[in-house]
Order: structure tokens, then C-alpha cells, then sequence
């Protein structure tokens, strides 16, 4: 139920040591590409023991470890082995490379939709054990189809549209791709908004001044508050299962769905 | 137009030509400004006078002194200077201050406490040697014109007044009038022609850019939240902010609050830069009182708007000037090189003792403002900005209302009634104790090596209080 996904290199002290100032609502500590092939061990002896001193309550801490194909996959998992983390992020999804990540920890799993096959695997992966969001990598899988990407993500709209769908339709949160230019506030804003209106329930960030516009945007607006207030007040007090709130039909999807917003207004104090 | 009432001033082509008119030995107490900052040509060209006639005993009464005031050094090393006095110090000459300190001692003032110091006499100097960008043959000057132009000249104007012979030194002598001069004609004696009185890149070389780093945002943005939760951004209130990275972050995270309310400022003072220039052009600020122009924007604008007025810094900071800006000052912004359990604040030494900056404006303002708030990373490298005992006092913390860091805001126990204000406040507030016990979780206490025994200098306030010495390291 996170609003905001911050990345952030698993190998800089000084911004691991904050990861707590940003009010991001989860951290992706990151030992993929933000850590070079020299320093993986570094960034995992410095997560270790960074995070056996310190735990925190108010943000949850997800890892994005090397793929499951990758060398450096089996030291990674094992060096978050009994570490307060909240779980990993995987890139390079499939279906094999969750399954390998569950012989080796319990915890929740995001798998990173990031190629084309990945894309028309999504609902396999989605119906993995531990999976408990999907990610969309909309750079590599740009990449991988050989077409530009673009801070207008056209063309991207396609698989933003099957990730939003499926994670919907199983129960998962909907992380949208980073928007990667840091200094355009503007572009954000419209970008997040976008991947909210096509059923995104949060964006990652590679950069800290880019949460407050992210949460501001998959948080639940003052109007859609007081809505659910409203529908939820109503269906106390009615003994059907559907009933009508300002010539509108309420049914137990839309009292379910109120019921999400007042739990996410009520953790983000809104 | 030229003028032929008023008398014109002597004008001469050297140093060495000054000094066959008046007794250079008799003339010790030598006062210089700052406002061509690192990029000022005049004090070296002055003191190398002094250096080559090896006269001793100079005692030097600059407003600041930057890294490129090297003759100060040379000066210092061949015994020639007893004392110093001076707003702020920074660069190599403090170093060597630092390690070896001086035949006399150092002594740190304030902007309001330099002019009101020489005002009142106790700053005796004989010769004001004044860098001005635009001079007049009638000895009226500017500093917004010229080809080595830097905004106002507010922090001379004591000394153009107040010294017992004042020196223009100017690279630009024009016969034309000089409407609503800085300096005043009729008080100067001297007027020296030189080839360049400084170098443009240095002059503006201030901190002038929004903070852009993450830290530093957070700490505006929780700056902005404060002050407006305190009902402290409404319409007529003034405020100041200088010239740091995160200030100017908080600057404009306080102008998006302005827009979005409709608030009008009534004015803003002290250090100016573009970013306050630009929120008087767009209507959000009445008036900007400069005693110094931190980039050419800045400059420009003093030189066109009428509203963007030059102050001296006697107007802007001294407690006995009837007129003092800084009285109606209701909430300022400054920064801390360290900070104490009782909220004094250093800004004059770095945590290994090492003289690195000084008051300039910002014990007047934290005094004379209706609320004071220090931004700062709460750890700076691996150091806490918080200590129980600051290593230098420059500000005294009964003037300090509010420490705001990136996790987190500490409020003066004094100040009962913001603590009051802000009881129902989602901003996070800590007793700087527990603020301090955040930071000392990641760094633990950092270990006292601050050397005690020799001192080399006191920090003068604007009260004339001796509030701290400056120790030998």
C-alpha cells in the first residue's frame, strides 16, 4: 500500500544513512545497476551491517538484488539472511527466478516487468508465491523492443496498461516505472497522474525530490475521502448489499474499495 | 550634466603620490570594505604600500577579509600588525590567525556592531581606503555602475563618514551627477585613480544557487511548513534570508506559500540576490533593503527599481540608529556551523577551531528579529551540528528561536509561545537533547580536542558584550 518507491545505491553511506529523511513510504535499496560488478560486496557487508544496527518502523526497506541469472544473486540473498527487511525487489522477472528466490527466503517478492516476455508472462508471475506487486522497468523493456523511450511514455502505454490490470486483478500493488528526468517537476506530476488514471497504485523514483509530488498523487484526495466516509457510513447502517447514495448503486466492490482509500487516508495521516 | 557649484576633490594617480601628502607613519588605523569580495584589488594594492614602507603597529579595521586579501598575511608574518577587527574572516589569513594569532589580538564584530563601533568612536580609524566602482570628480560615489561594479557600498558608509581621512578608490571617475549617492562628496578628501580596483568573477562570485540537494530541501521544506504553521507568512511581513544554498531553498518554498495565499511582503533585507529580485519584480515583496548584492542580477536591479533600495549598514544593523531596518524584521533565516544545548550558535570557527567565517549580520539579525531560525543538515560529514558546548560562541542562544533540520525541530525553551502554537503540529519536535541523540546514533559524541589555553581574540556582540574568546589552536 505504498505511495512512493524510492531507489537508492546500495553502496553511498550518506544516503543510506537517510533513507528514513525522505518520507518515501518504501525504500529499494539497491545492489543491481547502481552498484558496479567491484563493489557488490561492499554494498552488501554495508547494508548488513547498516541495517543489524538499525531498524525502522515507519518505512518499509525492499532490496533489489542481482537477477536470479546473474552471479551474484546466491551472495546477495544470503547477505539480507535474518535482516528487518521488508523484502526484494527482483529484476529481469520470470516465473523460474521467483521460484528460485523462494527456496531461499519467505519474504515478499516484487518482480520487475522489464522485457517483453516477462510482459506476456505477467499473469504467471503474478500468481507466484510471495509476489506481492509488479513493477514495470520501463527502460530496459524499451530497450529490449529496440524503441525510444519517451518522457511522453506512449510507448509504454501498452504494458503500463497489462501490469495495471494484472496487479489489479490479483490483488497486488501497481508500481509504475521511475520518471527519470529529476528536474522536471512538471513532467512528474503528469506522468504519476497518467499511471494513476490507467490503475497504478504507486510509482518508483530514482530521486528524493521527487517523493512529495509522487505521494501527493497516489494518495487519496480530500474528495475521495469524504466520499468513502459517506459509502461506508451508508452500508453500516443498511442491511442490504447494495444500496443507492446519491442516485448512485453501492455494491460490496465499491464499500471495498472505500474501505482502501480510509485505510491508506488513515496511514498517511490524511 | 556636469556640475560647478560644489568643490572638486583632489585627485591623484598613486599610493605613493597619497602618501607624499599625508603622513603614511602617522596614519595606522586603516579601515577597507568587502563588497568586491574575493575579487577586491584595493586592500592588496594599499597594504603593499605599507608592507614596502615596513611600517608597524597598523591595526586593520576590514568588514571582512577573504581568501584573496594575501597581504594581510605578509603583514602579519613580518610583524607589522597588532591588531585586526573585522566582521567575518576566512581563507589563508585566518589559518595563519588560527595557528599563530596575532602581536595584538583579533577581534570579531557584527555588521550592526562595526558601524555603530565607529559612529560611537571606539573604532578609530585614520584612513578609510573605500573601493568604488562609480566616483564623480565631487567625490560622490556608487557602487551599482561601473565596469567593476558590486551593488551596494552599505558596509563603508560608517567609515565614509567617520574615518579622519576617507580615500576613494576608483577605477571609473565620471564628471556626471550622481543622483541619491551612496557616498556623499562632501565628506571624502581623497579621490585615487587606478587602473582596476578588482576583478569581475570575484566580485560576484557569492553562493547564489537554489539548493538542489535532498537534505537541503527537506530542511526548507520543513522550514516553510514551521512558518507558516507559526502564522508567520502573511500579508506586510518582512523577512531575510542571505544567500545560502538552503535559505534560498527556503525563500522559495516561502514565495510558492505567497502565491498560492495572495500574500504581499512588505520587505526583505540584508544580503540580495536574483531570487529576491525577481519576487520584487513580480509584486510579492514592497521593498528590498540591500546593504549586499550577492550576483548581478542584483545589482541591475538597484540600479533600475527605485523599490530596491541601498542601505548602509549603520541603517541595516546598528541598535542606536533610530532608523535600523532590522527592528522591523520579522522572521529571519541563517545557518550554523554548530549549535548547542542552549541554542548558541557558532558560525565564527569550524569544530576543529579553525576560523572560517564570523558573525557578519548574524548575531544583529538573530537579536533584533521577531523569530530566528538556524537551518542546518543535523550531520555534516560524520559531525553533529549539535554540540552541548559550541567550540566559538557568534550568536547567544537567547536570540536563537528554532533549530530546523532534516529530521526533525528543536524550539528554544524561552520561546513558550511558539512551543504553544505549535502543540498540534504534525512537524516533527524534538528538545534538542533528543535531536542531538538522533544524530549521536549515527556518529556517536565526537570527542572535545578544542585547545583552550591561549587566547587570540574575543567575539564582540552588537551590545559591545565580549561574549566568547577565540583560542590558539
Amino acid at each position: 500500500m505504498s505511495r512512493s518507491y524510492l531507489f537508492i545505491p546500495g553502496n553511498t553511506p550518506s544516503m543510506i544513512q537517510n533513507l528514513d529523511v525522505f518520507d518515501s513510504d518504501a525504500i529499494i535499496i539497491d545492489f543491481e545497476d547502481s552498484v558496479t560488478v567491484f563493489e557488490k560486496d561492499s554494498a552488501r557487508i554495508l547494508i548488513n551491517n547498516f541495517l543489524k544496527k538499525y531498524s525502522y518502523n515507519e518505512v518499509e526497506i525492499y532490496v533489489r538484488i542481482n537477477s536470479a541469472d546473474s552471479p551474484y544473486f546466491g551472495d546477495d540473498v544470503s547477505s539480507l539472511h535474518n535482516l528487518d527487511i521488508t523484502g526484494f525487489v527482483l529484476p529481469k522477472a520470470s516465473v523460474e527466478g521467483i521460484r528460485e528466490l523462494c527456496k531461499l527466503s519467505d519474504k515478499a517478492i516484487i518482480p520487475i516487468i522489464e522485457s517483453p516476455l516477462a510482459l506476456l508472462r505477467v499473469e504467471d508471475i503474478a500468481k507466484e508465491k510471495n509476489v506481492t506487486a509488479l513493477l514495470l522497468g520501463a527502460e530496459d523493456y524499451t530497450k529490449e523492443l529496440g524503441i525510444k523511450r519517451t518522457l511522453e511514455a506512449t510507448e509504454i502505454f501498452y504494458a503500463r496498461s497489462i501490469i495495471a490490470i494484472t496487479a489489479n486483478a490479483y490483488g497486488l500493488d501497481a508500481i509504475d516505472t521511475p520518471y527519470t528526468n529529476k528536474d522536471n517537476e512538471e513532467g512528474l506530476l503528469i506522468d504519476a497522474t497518467n499511471a494513476k488514471n490507467l490503475g497504478f497504485t504507486s510509482k518508483s523514483l530514482i530521486h528524493p525530490n521527487q517523493v512529495e509530488i509522487i505521494n501527493q498523487v497516489f494518495a487519496p484526495s480530500l474528495e475521495e475521502i469524504t466520499e468513502a466516509r459517506r459509502i461506508i457510513k451508508k452500508s453500516e447502517g443498511s442491511s442490504k448489499g447494495a444500496f443507492s447514495l446519491d442516485g448512485k448503486m453501492i455494491d460490496l466492490p465499491i464499500i471495498e474499495k472505500a474501505k482502501k482509500v480510509l485505510e491508506k487516508a488513515k496511514k498517511y495521516n490524511l | 550634466m556636469k556640475q560647478h557649484s560644489r568643490q572638486n576633490i583632489k585627485v591623484i594617480n598613486s599610493i605613493d603620490e597619497l602618501f607624499t601628502m599625508i603622513d603614511i607613519s602617522e596614519n595606522r588605523n586603516i579601515s577597507f570594505h568587502h563588497h568586491l569580495r574575493n575579487g577586491d584589488y584595493v586592500l592588496n594594492y594599499v597594504l603593499d604600500k605599507y608592507k614596502r614602507e615596513n611600517i608597524n603597529n597598523i591595526n586593520l579595521f576590514p568588514s571582512a577579509i577573504f581568501p584573496s586579501y594575501t597581504s594581510i598575511l605578509d603583514l602579519i608574518k613580518n610583524n607589522q600588525i597588532n591588531n585586526i577587527t573585522t566582521n567575518y574572516i576566512n581563507g589563508p589569513v585566518a589559518e595563519y590567525i588560527t595557528m599563530n594569532g596575532l602581536l595584538g589580538k583579533l577581534i570579531m564584530q557584527t555588521h550592526g556592531g562595526r558601524a555603530r563601533s565607529i559612529i560611537e568612536g571606539r573604532n578609530i580609524i585614520d584612513i578609510a581606503f573605500i573601493a568604488a566602482p562609480y566616483v564623480n570628480t565631487f567625490g560622490d560615489a556608487v557602487g551599482y555602475l561601473g565596469k567593476s561594479k558590486c551593488g551596494s557600498l552599505g558596509y563603508c558608509i560608517p567609515d565614509s563618514i567617520h574615518a579622519k581621512i576617507k580615500v576613494l578608490v576608483t577605477d571609473n571617475l565620471v564628471d556626471e551627477k550622481i543622483i541619491n549617492p551612496e557616498i556623499i562628496g562632501k565628506n571624502i578628501d581623497y579621490i585615487l585613480l587606478v587602473d582596476k580596483i578588482g576583478d569581475t568573477k570575484g566580485i560576484v562570485s557569492g553562493t547564489t544557487e537554489i539548493t538542489k540537494n535532498p537534505i537541503g530541501v527537506k530542511i526548507a521544506k520543513n522550514t516553510s511548513v514551521l512558518l507558516n504553521e507559526l502564522g508567520l507568512i502573511k500579508n506586510g511581513f518582512s523577512f531575510q534570508s542571505g544567500a545560502g544554498s538552503v535559505s534560498l531553498r527556503v525563500t522559495k518554498d516561502v514565495k510558492d506559500i505567497m502565491i498560492k495565499e495572495n500574500i504581499k511582503a512588505s520587505f526583505f533585507s540584508g544580503g540580495i540576490t536574483k531570487y529576491h529580485v525577481e519576487m520584487l519584480e513580480e509584486g510579492l515583496v514592497e521593498r528590498l533593503y540591500d546593504v549586499q548584492c550577492f550576483d548581478l542580477e542584483a545589482i541591475e536591479s538597484l540600479n533600475r527599481n527605485a523599490n530596491h533600495i541601498a542601505i548602509s549598514s549603520s541603517r541595516y544593523a546598528n541598535p542606536n540608529n533610530v532608523n535600523q531596518i532590522i527592528k522591523d524584521l520579522d522572521i529571519v533565516i541563517l545557518g550554523a556551523t554548530e549549535i548547542d544545548y542552549n541554542f548558541n550558535v557558532n558560525v565564527t570557527t569550524d569544530s576543529h577551531q579553525m576560523l572560517i567565517g564570523g558573525s557578519g549580520g548574524h548575531s544583529d539579525t538573530a537579536s533584533e528579529s521577531k523569530i530566528c531560525v538556524i537551518v542546518s543538515p543535523l550531520i555534516k560529514g560524520r559531525i553533529p551540528v549539535i554540540k552541548e558546548v559550541v567550540t566559538t560562541k557568534t550568536t547567544l542562544g537567547k536570540n536563537i528561536d528554532c533549530l530546523v533540520t532534516e529530521r526533525g525541530i528543536a524550539i528554544n525553551p524561552l520561546r513558550v509561545d511558539l512551543i504553544e502554537k505549535l502543540k498540534d503540529t504534525k512537524l516533527k519536535i524534538y528538545p534538542i537533547k533528543e535531536l542531538a541523540q538522533i544524530a549521536y546514533n549515527f556518529t556517536n559524541i565526537p570527542k572535545d580536542t578544542i585547545k583552550r589555553d591561549i587566547i587570540i581574540g574575543e567575539v564582540e556582540d552588537l551590545t559591545y558584550e565580549i561574549i566568547d574568546h577565540i583560542y590558539k589552536k
